[in-house]
């Protein structure tokens, strides 16, 4: 039998003592790359990202419990999720997403409101869930008997024919896409809201404040660059006609729910 | 004797058992040094917005150490950002671009580029533009409900006039 020739001990402790070095070179080297990585300074729109958990989290809200919460917001989002003032935004059959992404955005401070804020404090992530699976469940279609400002006046003719064109086809010039195939009814982004029931003083505020950057916690800013893209009027034709009630199906008018 | 060739064969299993385990799971292993290494340009679509070189601040012109000019676009349903990208003529540019949703197409109309954005991979590509002028940059792929309105530009100017004003910092138009 040929003799097998093992390394030394002593040359076998240095080959370890260098393999060990390396592999420390590289962890270290590893672990620099993540820093260097992590250090980017730079705005961060909104700590929500749409993992899988984040949807189990905001799906497991409970209406029941959103049903008690809610009673502190009627007084200014309505009984039935329609405000009294076309300043504060309409909830009823807001998308669950949506709304759990504004409280958590207002709690983080990523989007300012004097109101929205402490309230966002005094209230968890479960009751984030909670009150949109609540508000997500009313009826789309608003009562006129019921002390609403939605649907509001009719916007001139002009604004009209301006508005429905983007909403319905957007500016392909411009390089501006159409509304409605983030905000429905055609389609809908992960977390964006329906606006076919939404306020226009509501809407031309955040629009106005997107354009200015003073709302800034869109993720991946597409409402910060569309909204720089229209010009003010463009911007009040949208928020009338949505505020009008305009964009609404034919088959929502009788309470069908818009998803 | 026997021994030695015991404990060679002792250690050969632990090596085995070792590699099936990371071979299994090759999949799952995320080190950035690894992927360096490898050349590979994996990156979670649905975080882009919390760190990474996506990140807001890092889109659009960025100048590297050595010099050399680096485009990053984000492209996403229906828009690429930045929707405007002024760049100098004759200089070669690396673009990197990546998608946070679905499948786009970056094309350079007038140009042979034309650059497919993946959701969870980051494209590259090296620009060179010789002749300046204004580009559409259209989305080649469709994308969804607003994709025949996806549409940025590209602003190419003579190269003394590249390092631009305050307003145009990033490589982004400025009051477009």
């Amino acid at each position: 039998m040929p003799r097998v020739d093992l390394p030394g001990k002593k040359f076998r402790w240095r080959f370890l003592a260098a393999i060990a070095a390396s592999l420390f070179a590289a962890l270290a080297a590893n672990a620099l790359l993540q820093q260097i990585q992590a250090s980017q300074p730079s705005h961060i729109p909104s700590n929500i990202s749409w993992t899988d958990q984040t949807l189990k989290t905001v799906s497991a809200g409970n209406a029941l419990r959103g049903l008690l919460l809610a009673k502190r917001c009627e007084h200014c989002h309505g009984a039935e999720g329609f405000s009294q003032s076309p300043v504060t935004p309409n909830l009823a059959a807001m998308d669950k997403f949506a709304i759990w992404k504004q409280m958590e955005d207002f709690r983080d401070r990523k989007r300012s409101s004097l109101v929205m804020q402490p309230i966002a404090a005094s209230l968890n992530g479960r009751d984030y869930a909670d009150l949109a699976v609540y508000y997500s469940m009313f009826p789309a279609y608003p009562d006129p008997q019921d002390d609403r400002s939605f649907p509001q006046k009719l916007p001139e003719s002009a604004e009209i024919t301006t508005a429905a064109r983007l909403i319905k086809s957007g500016d392909g010039l411009r390089g501006i896409p159409p509304c409605q195939a983030c905000h429905g009814p055609v389609a809908y982004r992960m977390g964006a809201p329906s606006l076919t029931m939404q306020n226009s003083d509501y809407i031309f505020a955040q629009l106005q404040a997107f354009a200015a950057g003073t709302r800034a916690n869109d993720v991946n800013m597409p409402m910060r660059t569309i909204a720089g893209l229209l010009t003010a009027d463009e911007r009040r034709a949208l928020a009338g006609y949505y505020g009008s009630g305009s964009a609404l199906l034919p088959g929502q008018a009788d309470g069908s729910q818009p998803r | 004797m026997s021994r030695r060739v015991h404990q060679v064969g002792f250690f050969a299993a632990v090596i085995l058992i070792v590699l099936v385990i990371v071979g299994a799971r090759y999949q799952e292993i995320d080190l950035p040094l690894l992927r360096s290494l490898q050349g590979h340009n994996r990156i979670d679509p649905l975080s882009l917005h919390l760190s990474g070189e996506f990140v807001e601040g890092n889109l659009g012109v960025k100048q590297d150490a050595d010099g050399s000019l680096t485009l990053r676009i984000l492209a996403q349903q229906y828009l690429f950002i930045p929707h405007c990208v002024v760049l100098p003529a004759g200089v070669p540019v690396h673009l990197r671009i990546t998608s946070a949703d679905a499948v786009h197409v970056l094309a350079v109309t007038g140009t042979d580029y034309k650059v497919t954005a993946v959701p969870g991979a980051v494209s590259e590509a090296s620009m060179e533009f010789t002749r300046p002028g204004e580009y559409d940059m259209p989305c080649h792929e469709f994308c969804g409900a607003g994709h025949y309105a996806m549409r940025s530009r590209l602003v190419v100017v003579p190269r003394d006039q590249f390092p631009m004003t305050e307003a145009e910092e990033g490589g982004r138009c400025a009051a477009r």
